[in-house]
């Protein structure tokens, strides 16, 4: 008993794990104190041994389970110890790795949330005829309705192209009826990209920005589908709370027109210059698709029905990130990369 | 278009609030885009779009707020023009082609002078300048009722003819603002018997105005061809509140109805008489027309279904009078039959209603778009690959493999500058180019990314030390439109990577791909970094996402490395592709290390039917060292 005693508070004492050994040596090492008393068993009378025997180890044990207690918590002392000597607050330093640009980043989620719902994503040319970015769409020559999109035109020397024959896709609608002319219903498809316009640059417009169209086209599609999906497509985006209205508008290539807006994520619909003091970004003019581009793309307008929206892609991006500048998205200025 | 709610409220009884109003008119269609309050009114600024001339006038937006608010517009009733007995003078020649309808009339005995205070407040609200009773009564009626009207100083009209006519090209001619101008070719105008005195639709001319002096005046309401008007008026970068009107279709059906209101209130303000019958040359009536709606075809392309008498009520609203054929009742006639349809007349004022869609919209943004429940699309998805297909995951793959080589994205315009061509030593006259360009700095497209990727670069020096930048982009090529092709680049640029760093990262993205190219000849040392330039397009087209999984050696290899010295120009790949040929027991060569003329290789043995001995790979060993010495004189390194 007098071992046990002295052992376990010499081990409470121990301030280190070398002081530990050094008490586990002397206790329990070939000539330790309680080896030692073991050995002298055998001058205790035989009936009494089985007692200190039982005794002796019991002794042993606790002086073991001592030990170790006392170890594990000295190696936790010791290791919090090591941590006071560094300052765990300073910054920790990151892996080298770039940035993929918010556009990137925001197409990408968008064309998930799309592939989701059945869509396929299609890529079509910039360079584009008259046809198939106006007069497919029924903007024919001379349509007020092309007033609204101030179109580039390409220079057509040394080329058999007649003057204003040839220009920069005004919008990625181009694509509407160079796809279906090439698949029957149903399709659902959208295509990212970028557009051209002459416009003056400020906060909201350019003359070079980048637009996702979007189109379904099948037996009785209607235009609560349109509402549903555009209203999906925009929660996924901006979350559940997001606020959506619509209103009628006029495109050549939609009957009935729809417009949408979203509440201004820059000044959360308090009015800004952003969305020049109206708390609303139009984001997403769409509609039923036209008889006439139905059957421009070959198809019965009275045996199938669709939708097509046409998201504008910069301003969703800007909206998503709240930068209040159109033009932030052609900068490349690392400082602004680097928060992405 | 600019609409003072003071003005409105005399045709109808509006209930809502200015900004429940604003709101409501945005979802019908007429964009509220401010709304100003002044210290008696309420000023609307409103959107109109392309499809709703009628919507430039007071009459056609009070008309809008009457369907939305289910009201009546009060508008009272004009008076008929009396005949006169003893009509002045005035011959009209006129061409339907050109000029499908010409109403007028003559006014004699006229006082020109101030107008009236409340005629001069209704149009200084809506941002006009007060000219004089005359001129104001026109522009007012324009305003009230949507039809464009001219008065001529009748005296003025030498010969008292009036011939409507298109131009030839490069007639002088000067408004009534006094601005000279040149006339295109093809435009309308009216000449009397000595010179040109109106720009039809447009402008009209100083020489034949309404001024103090005017005595008689004749008054004409046309209807115009909008392509004509448009095309003049872009030619001349001309246009007028008129223009505007006429270039998306004028009420055809309204001229007599503008006459008579023009008529009454130049009596009434102007005093005078009434001294012609009135003219209305014109070769087809202009009739309202009908336009069916079926029910059930509402309710498919809409998707809920409006009750009948719901559907009946909004188009009854916008005064296109429906009527309901009921539907055939018998069991076999498809289901777009019987919902019955509802013929509807539309007035001549709403010429963009021409189709069965149209009306649908009528209805449904009148129900309100804010109203309907919302869906997702019913049918089957479709399982075919869509044309023009592209996959982005693969961008997705690239782009992150350049991430995580610490390079950053950017997007950049594809329009540049000659400048941008020039200092780059690339000829403009081989480049695609903008015949309109917004500016000189955007006018060609780019036939690389590498220029906007160096001003990228130049541009961040000032900020940053380290700098990697790529852009996954289009370039454009082709010398002339016939040959253009627009082709996906990847191309990049890096101050903080070595070659053979950028090398590795090339290397890096083709074995993704599972694409064997040699990545060398897409980089280019610059002065202060590297560049490198892939036709992405042309890449991807190998694209292999196949990998075949090859069993974990069941024998241990062995590893050693050789070192070599050489002498003159000896290439490492050409070392490493003799040493691989020497045996196909070598299953690895690396470069470990170089150091002037010495190189040292790591070489992996492997053996996979059994354990290589030391006595196999010595005799491998001998033949490398052997077949090196004799094609490159290397020499083993002591």
């Amino acid at each position: 008993m007098q071992i046990k005693n002295s052992a376990v508070s010499m081990i409470i004492d121990a301030s280190d794990q070398k002081e530990l050994e050094e008490i586990k040596l002397q206790f329990l090492g070939r000539s330790g104190k309680l080896t030692l008393t073991l050995k002298e068993i055998t001058k205790i009378p035989a009936e009494k041994r089985a007692i200190v025997g039982q005794l002796a180890n019991e002794v042993k044990r606790v002086i073991e389970e001592s030990i170790e207690s006392k170890l594990s918590s000295l190696i936790s002392y010791f290791s919090s110890q090591r941590k006071q000597n560094i300052d765990v607050t300073a910054p920790g330093i990151k892996p080298g790795i770039g940035h993929l640009h918010p556009m990137t980043q925001v197409l990408h989620d968008v064309i998930d949330i799309f592939k989701g719902i059945g869509f396929q994503v299609a890529d079509g040319p910039e360079i584009e005829t008259d046809y198939y970015n106006f007069t497919a769409l029924n903007m024919p020559p001379n349509a007020p309705s092309r007033d609204t999109q101030a179109t580039l035109y390409l220079d057509t020397k040394n080329s058999n192209a007649q003057p204003g024959q040839i220009l920069l896709r005004t919008q990625t609608s181009n694509m509407q009826v160079r796809t279906m002319e090439k698949i029957k219903p149903p399709v659902r498809v959208i295509v990212p990209g970028k557009v051209y316009r002459v416009d003056d640059v400020d906060a909201s417009h350019g003359f070079e920005f980048w637009q996702l169209e979007g189109f379904c086209i099948d037996k009785n599609v209607r235009l609560t589908d349109l509402f549903g999906t555009i209203d999906y497509v925009l929660k996924k985006v901006y979350g559940e709370k997001t606020k959506i209205k619509f209103a009628t508008t006029n495109f050549g290539f939609v009957e009935p027109g729809v417009d949408t807006y979203m509440e201004c994520t820059v000044c959360k619909g308090k009015g800004c210059n952003f969305c020049k003091q109206s708390g609303w970004s139009e984001i997403m003019p769409a509609g039923m698709v036209h008889p006439n581009v139905l059957k421009a793309a070959g198809y019965d307008s009275q045996k199938v029905s669709g939708f097509a929206f046409c998201i504008g892609l910069s301003r969703l991006v800007t909206l998503r990130y709240q930068m209040d500048d159109l033009r932030l998205l052609t900068n490349p200025d690392l400082r602004i990369l680097e928060q992405f | 278009m600019i609409v003072p709610l003071s003005w409105l409220k005399e045709y109808v009884d509006i209930t809502l609030t200015p900004k429940e109003l604003g709101e409501k008119l945005t979802e019908v269609g007429l964009g509220c885009e401010k709304i100003i309050k002044t210290k008696d009114d309420v000023i609307f600024e409103l959107e109109i779009t392309p499809n709703r001339p009628d919507c430039l006038s007071i009459i056609g937006v009070a008309r809008e707020i009457a369907a939305i608010e289910n009201k009546k517009i009060k508008f009272p009733q004009l008076p008929n023009i009396l005949k006169t007995q003893k009509p002045l003078p005035l011959i009209v020649k006129t061409d339907s082609k050109i000029n499908p309808r010409f109403t007028g009339i003559i006014i004699s005995g006229i006082k020109v002078g101030e107008s009236p205070k409340w005629l001069k407040e209704k149009l200084e609200k809506m941002n006009q300048r007060p000219i004089n009773n005359i001129v104001d009564i026109t522009n007012y009626v324009m305003l009230e009722l949507g039809n464009p009207i001219h008065a001529f100083d009748y005296d003025k009209i030498i010969g008292n003819i009036m011939t409507v006519s298109q131009t030839k090209g490069g007639e002088k001619f000067e408004s009534v603002d006094g601005i000279a101008y040149r006339l295109p070719k093809d435009a309308v105008v009216i000449s009397d018997k000595e010179k040109i005195i109106d720009l039809c639709g447009i402008k009209g001319g100083k020489n034949s105005g309404t001024y103090k002096e005017t005595k008689t005046i004749f008054i004409r309401v046309p209807v115009e061809i909008p392509n004509l008007i448009r095309k003049s008026s872009q030619a001349l970068g001309l246009r007028s509140d008129a223009s505007s009107i006429f270039e998306r279709g004028v009420n055809a059906g309204g001229t007599i109805d503008a006459l008579k209101r023009t008529t009454d209130l130049v009596l009434e303000l102007a005093g005078g008489k009434i001294a012609s019958n009135p003219y209305d040359l014109k070769e087809i009536n202009f009739k309202p027309w009908k336009l069916k709606l079926r029910k059930d075809r509402l309710n498919q392309i809409l998707g809920i279904n409006i009750p009948l008498k719901k559907t009946i009520d909004i188009l009854e609203s916008l005064n296109l009078s429906p009527v309901h054929l009921p539907g055939e009742q018998r069991r076999h006639l498809d289901d777009a039959r019987k919902g019955g349809r509802i013929e509807c007349t539309i007035p001549t004022y709403r010429n963009d209603l021409k189709i069965e869609e149209d009306l649908i919209e009528e209805v449904a943004r009148i129900y309100g778009y804010n109203n309907f429940p919302k869906t997702m699309p019913k049918g089957v998805i479709p399982t075919v690959q869509v044309p023009y297909f592209k996959d982005y995951a693969l961008d997705e793959k690239v782009k992150n493999i350049l991430k995580a080589s610490e390079f950053s994205e950017i997007y950049t315009y594809s329009l540049i500058g000659d400048k941008d061509l020039t200092e780059n030593n690339i000829d403009p006259e081989k480049i695609l180019r903008v015949d309109n360009p917004v500016s000189r700095d955007f006018e060609y497209l780019r036939p690389t990314l590498k220029i906007n990727l160096l001003k990228a670069f130049i541009q961040n020096k000032s900020n940053f030390e380290k700098i990697n930048l790529f852009e996954l982009g289009k370039v454009y090529s082709g010398k002339s439109l016939d040959e253009a092709k627009e082709i996906y680049y990847l191309s990049g640029i890096t101050n903080n990577k070595n070659f053979f760093e950028v090398k590795g990262l090339l290397e890096k993205i083709f074995e993704d791909l599972g694409i064997k190219e040699n990545s060398t000849k897409y980089i280019e040392i610059l002065n202060d970094g590297i560049f490198f330039e892939i036709n992405y397009s042309e890449l991807i087209k190998d694209f292999n996402p196949n990998k075949t999984f090859k069993p974990l050696p069941k024998y241990p290899p062995i590893v050693e490395d050789l070192s070599i010295i050489t002498e003159g120009d000896v290439k490492t790949s050409d070392l490493i592709s003799e040493i691989k040929n020497q045996s196909p027991l070598v299953v690895d060569v690396s470069l470990l290390d170089q150091f002037e003329n010495s190189r040292t290789f790591h070489i992996v043995y492997q053996d996979k039917n059994k354990n290589l001995t030391g006595e196999e790979v010595a005799k491998i060993r001998e033949k490398i060292l052997k077949s090196l010495q004799s094609k490159f004189h290397v020499k083993l390194k002591e």
